[in-house]
């Protein structure tokens, strides 16, 4: 099980949806959302920066696209990976399914990509499946569709 | 992360037990963190109790949150369907706003056209009439000289001859009067006519 996982995504609503599904599933122990990429990289410039970790999260969901954002998920996953110290799984969540941003966020050092639908518990739980492997770096880049 | 074992000695495990007596029940992520000891079924028929009612309490919740969710998506969807609609409304409008402004000017010159048809036949009218009357004030006036000349030749002819003149002098007499009038008349028309026709070409300059 995840011990803790960051979900960053403008819709509050799915929030919630994320959450009850994550729970369900018993995919985390914790979650925490935020809105906006902008206050993801505010609190991995702070981990990064400072020695106490602990509030790190192991997993981030990323959503692709985030009104009041000034630069978009996958430049935050660039950002953390090359920036912030990597040393996370992390992805995207995302109702795109365009094969060149999929591409772009393989290339910045995203480790999946789950498609948003209104059926998501299926994916989050392949997600689950796999995710021990990500964590040993035995998964290569998949897309939850 | 590790999970801790609630001994049957533990207070916490008791506290629990009997809150559960009233509905309550322990949830969310410290449930995930809390085992009971093998032999203690009591216990860990309430873990499996609390765990089952996070578990419905959270399907409840997701499921209501998905159909806000789809519902927010029509909306939204119906919002976009609304503006395209909107802007396809504006754009009509604006179309026939410039279609009528150019139907309006159309009109404002079709006006005008038969406005100036209009004078225009008004003054041919005028001009024919005047040519008209022009040319039976010419014909008359040659008739009355003609008329004239023709009695002045009888009465000279007459008098030549030495026949009895009572009735021609007078009757001459009475018809040059006549003709004088009348042709005075008619000079008088002639001038009216060409004062007339004068005005007419300033008109039509």
């Amino acid at each position: 099980m995840i011990k803790s996982l960051l979900l960053v995504d403008d819709e509050e609503l799915f929030h919630l949806v994320f959450e009850d599904a994550c729970n369900i599933l018993g995919i985390t122990l914790s979650i925490e959302s935020v809105n906006s990429s902008n206050e993801a990289e505010v609190m991995f410039r702070g981990w990064f920066e400072e020695t106490n970790t602990r509030l790190r999260p192991e997993c981030v969901f990323v959503d692709l696209n985030m009104k009041g954002s000034s630069f978009d998920g996958i430049e935050l996953i660039r950002k953390i990976n090359e920036e912030y110290g990597n040393n996370v799984v992390i992805g995207i969540i995302s109702s795109s399914n365009d094969s060149e941003e999929i591409e772009r966020a393989k290339e910045v050092g995203a480790m999946f990509w789950i498609v948003k639908t209104h059926d998501l518990e299926p994916r989050l739980e392949s997600f689950k499946i796999d995710y021990d492997d990500y964590i040993d770096g035995n998964k290569t880049f998949t897309v939850y569709d | 992360m590790e999970t801790h074992i609630l001994k049957r000695d533990c207070e916490v495990r008791d506290v629990l037990l009997d809150y559960a007596k009233d509905g309550i029940f322990l949830e969310g992520s410290l449930l995930k963190l809390v085992r009971s000891e093998p032999e203690d079924e009591e216990f860990h028929q309430y873990l499996i109790t609390a765990k089952q009612r996070d578990i419905d309490v959270r399907r409840k919740r997701l499921k209501i949150t998905k159909q806000i969710q789809t519902q927010n998506d029509e909306l939204a969807k119906a919002s976009r369907v609304r503006d395209k609609l909107t802007d396809e409304l504006e754009e009509a409008l604006k179309i026939s706003q410039e279609n009528e402004n150019k139907a309006l000017s159309s009109y404002k010159k079709a006006e005008e056209v038969k406005e100036n048809a209009l004078k225009d036949l008004e003054v041919l009218q005028k001009k024919t009439r005047f040519k008209l009357m022009s040319l039976i004030v010419r014909v008359a006036l040659t008739i009355i000289i003609g008329v004239g000349i023709t009695t002045t030749l009888l009465y000279a002819y007459i008098i030549a001859s030495g026949a009895d003149t009572t009735i021609i002098e007078t009757t001459w007499s009475n018809l040059f009067g006549i003709l004088i009038t009348n042709s005075f008349s008619i000079i008088g028309t002639i001038m009216g006519v060409r004062y007339a026709n004068d005005k007419l070409k300033d008109i039509e300059l």
